[in-house]
């Protein structure tokens, strides 16, 4: 079970897939195995989304055992919540602050915890946590579709992920239009700085 | 993938990161397979909307037909011109497309064929798990099974070979996690499809009337002998790993494989791996030398023993006394659901006896934890849905108070409250047929629900004994103008083809009324009181009655004004808002939520469709173009 593992967490629509695929064709890119999970249909209408990235000459499975997780990339507070089973106290947590209120709370007329709430919940696994404002970011990159990049940057920034940050940057050369790839980079770079900022417990 | 057309590249030991679909993809390109038919369907979409996007270019024929069976006869057709075909499918299609196969197996191919299924443990995104190697051992076709994306590309162009050597169909059975993955992949070269062939009458072989159809029978059985020596030197079935003590050995396959191949490793096991690619027929002496030489024996594999059964019979004639653990008698693995390596820790080391790697239980204790009150997030329709308008125009037309059976796609979804349409399907096409049972028996009223794809798959056989045998049902037909649920891919409603081409377009109403449907009414599910006011008059029709609620996918909307960077609407909710929830209550879209005890409107989910402008009481939500 030798490998880096990276889950991403989050809600259809958020582009999670793309975001995985991305770090997935910046492994291949430094001729590393990788695997990348991604879930379709029913899952991508709203619905709850979680993919693995996987990176390591021994890997084969596309996803990994409870605990395993190197890296949780959260687009969205109460998902991150949601695949803690992966986490362990070494595990980084990179999580948007962008919350997507599930219906069934505004049918039972509930509102969003807090993010304090959700933090305190995380601190049982890991305290690691960086949050990023990554909607706030991608605005002011230029598109709220740029959410994704962000915390990319901001996974680049810690420097855990055993692939270069031009390999990524190459990654998302390929894989995004050419005609948002302008707002993608400043995405990427915003994402980069705010997560610079924070200093990490390991 | 960004662009399919990468998959053309003529660039032999190039390495790509792969869906294992896009693989297939490429394998088709590889094998030279020029003929390709669908009907789209989670987890299998991915191999022919590849190809969709660049069949010309490559001068492949492809097409979404509209049903699997339609599919694999098109694609079985073809392969007796001699030309190479493939035909790819979800689990649940091979059902549909099962009539043809069984006795295409019968007829034979001239050229290669392939037929893919794609299964789906956990069911992601189906109505049932079916494990479909069964099919491979009903039918006597063999069968390939990819355990990564770099087999999944192999494989097909094996499965080509081995399908023009044996004159036999060959199935290619993938699951969600080998479909969904992605993975490195080395090319090949590209081989230039023809699309050429020709047609030689043979009737002993192809005009299967009872007296050709015995001997073919007896044709077949000999082809799948040939099939077993094929799978004796496959080699996909292979010996991975040997222990140095010979007391355990592992069989496995697929997805499956990965997982043991980690299991093993995380509990440290010395074990010998024997990894099976084609699993029909089994290399029945492959497998039992592998027997003999091992004290235990466990075989790891997804959802049915179908690898275990064969596996034991084949150790009453080479190893009696060998112990073989799995998923029969004492249950090591789950027989439901997808598998994983946690999965397959727990029944490794309980068979040998280990202790787990990792302390699950803590891990488990923990999680619980943070799963109380929290809540769920199930897929729904999307914000702006046209199907939630008409979930809302039928609500509003019958009260509640008839039944709805329901279909295949994201419709399905509208069973959730607060809308609550729907009450079951069974496959595609059932709720007209369904409807038809219900009313005759309850006599209440009952209203069908199908999507525009779905009717054509299966829903006219229906709605024509409803209109042979006088039932009084209503089929709401809700036309979103695409194949949605699986990726907007086209069909007979849409007037373009696969191959994007413009075609004719075959409108719904006409069909209907073609079947002899008497009340047929084409609403816009936006303007709610016209269409609740059409619906009503349905309902009061003696016999059957057909309402389609055309108005295209959200999604696609959105994306279409994105595109040519047209302006989007939103709407907001304004001061004369008495904050009596109206909308929250009555229609469920996740862009209305609650903020400060407020209905409020989430800016980046809304795409305006103003339903709830609509439902509002008080004219309380304005909508306006932003951008
Ligand atoms: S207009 Fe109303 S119903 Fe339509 S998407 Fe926006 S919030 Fe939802
Ligand atoms: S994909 Fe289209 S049809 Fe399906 S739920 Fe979303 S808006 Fe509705």
């Amino acid at each position: 079970m030798k490998g880096f593992n990276i889950v991403l967490t989050g809600v259809g629509g958020q582009g999670i897939l793309l975001a995985a695929e991305i770090l997935g064709t910046a492994a291949l890119k430094e001729g590393l195995n990788v695997r990348v999970s991604e879930i379709h249909g029913m899952a991508q209408r709203g619905g709850a989304v979680v993919s693995n990235v996987r990176i390591g000459e021994n890997v084969l499975a596309p996803t990994f055992l409870d605990g395993k997780a190197d890296i949780l990339l959260g687009f969205e507070p109460l998902e991150t919540l949601r695949s803690l089973n992966f986490a362990s106290e070494k595990t980084i947590i990179i999580m948007s602050d962008e919350r997507i209120t599930p219906t069934e709370l505004t049918a039972k007329k509930m509102e969003y915890p807090s993010l304090k709430e959700i933090t305190n919940k995380i601190c049982s696994f890991t305290k690691n946590i960086i949050i990023v404002e990554a909607a706030k970011l991608a605005k002011e990159a230029g598109n709220i579709l740029t959410e994704n990049v962000v915390l990319i940057g901001a996974l680049a920034a810690t420097k855990k992920i055993p692939v270069k940050d031009e390999s990524i940057l190459e990654a998302l050369k390929e894989l995004v239009p050419t005609k948002h790839l302008g707002t993608n980079i400043k995405a990427f770079k915003l994402g980069y700085e705010y997560a610079q900022k924070y200093k990490l417990k390991h | 993938m960004p662009d399919s057309r990468l998959l053309l590249q003529d660039a032999p030991n190039k390495r790509a990161l792969l869906l294992g679909n896009e693989a297939i993809a490429r394998g088709i390109l590889e094998a030279g397979i020029s003929v390709v038919t669908t009907y789209p369907g989670t987890p299998a979409s991915e191999i022919a909307d590849s190809i969709s996007e660049i069949a010309a270019e490559a001068g492949v024929y492809m097409e979404y037909s509209i049903n699997e069976m339609v599919a694999v006869e098109v694609a079985a057709a073809t392969a007796n011109c001699g030309v190479r075909s493939l035909s790819a499918m979800k689990h649940v299609g091979l059902n549909v497309a099962a009539d043809a196969l069984m006795t295409l197996a019968y007829m034979g191919v001239k050229g290669g064929c392939v037929i893919v299924t794609a299964d789906d443990p956990e069911c992601y995104s189906s109505q049932n798990e079916q494990d479909n190697r069964f099919y491979a051992l009903l039918a006597n076709l063999p069968c390939l099974e990819p355990s990564n994306a770099q087999e999944a590309k192999d494989m097909t162009v094996s499965a080509v070979e081995i399908s023009e050597k044996l004159e036999l169909p060959v199935l290619l059975r993938t699951t969600t996690r080998v479909s969904h993955t992605r993975g490195p992949v080395t090319y090949g070269k590209l081989t230039k499809p023809s699309l050429k062939g020709e047609f030689v009458r043979d009737i002993k072989r192809m005009n299967l009337v009872p007296a050709n159809s015995r001997p073919m029978h007896t044709v077949l059985l000999t082809k799948a002998e040939k099939a077993k020596e094929i799978s004796e030197t496959s080699p996909y079935n292979t010996i991975v790993r040997r222990s140095k003590s010979g007391k355990l050995g592992v069989i496995s396959a697929s997805a499956a494989f990965n997982y043991a191949m980690e299991a093993i490793d995380a509990l440290d096991l010395d074990a010998s791996i024997l990894k099976l690619g084609m699993t029909h027929p089994l290399p029945e002496k492959l497998i039992g030398t592998f027997l003999r030489k091992h004290k235990k024996i466990v075989v790891v594999e997804e959802l049915e023993p179908y690898l275990e059964m064969q596996i034991k019979a084949i150790a009453k004639d080479y190893a009696p006394n060998v112990k073989i653990y799995g998923k029969m008698g004492t249950l090591y693995f789950p027989r439901d659901g997808e598998l994983s390596t946690r999965a397959v820790v727990i029944g490794l080391a309980k068979i040998t006896r280990r202790k787990l790697p990792i302390d699950l239980k803590e891990i488990d204790r923990k999680y619980a934890e943070v799963l109380k009150d929290l809540p769920r997030r199930p897929p729904i329709l999307c914000a702006g849905c046209p199907h939630r308008a008409t979930f809302y125009v039928i609500r509003k037309a019958t009260d509640g108070k008839a039944v709805y059976p329901n279909d295949i796609g994201c419709y399905a979804l509208g069973f959730a409250p607060p809308l609550s349409i729907g009450d079951g399907f069974l496959c595609m096409g059932s709720s007209v047929s369904m409807a038809q049972g219900i009313s005759k028996v309850t006599g209440r009223d009952t209203i069908g629900i199908i999507g525009d794809s779905t009717f054509f798959h299966a829903a006219i056989p229906g709605l024509i004994n409803a209109v042979y045998n006088n039932h009084k049902i209503t089929l709401a037909v809700l036309d979103n103008q695409a194949t949605a649920m699986t990726g907007h891919q086209p069909h007979p409603g849409t007037g373009v083809t696969g191959m994007g081409v413009p075609t004719e377009k075959v409108l719904i109403e006409k069909v209907a009324e073609g079947c002899g449907v008497k009340f047929v009414r084409v609403v816009d599910p936006f303007k709610v009181k016209e269409a609740t006011a059409v619906l009503k008059e349905a309902l009061q029709h003696s016999g059957p009655s057909v309402v389609v609620f055309r108005s295209p996918c959200a999604l696609m909307v959105v994306r279409d004004r994105r595109r040519k960077g047209a302006k989007i609407m939103v709407c907001k909710i304004t001061e004369e808002c008495t904050n009596c929830m109206a909308c929250i209550k009555l229609l469920g879209c996740p862009a209305l939520v609650l903020v400060d005890g407020k209905a409020s409107i989430n800016e980046t989910l809304c795409i305006g469709c103003g339903l709830c402008a609509s439902v509002c009481p008080y004219q309380a939500i304005k909508c306006e173009e932003i951008g």
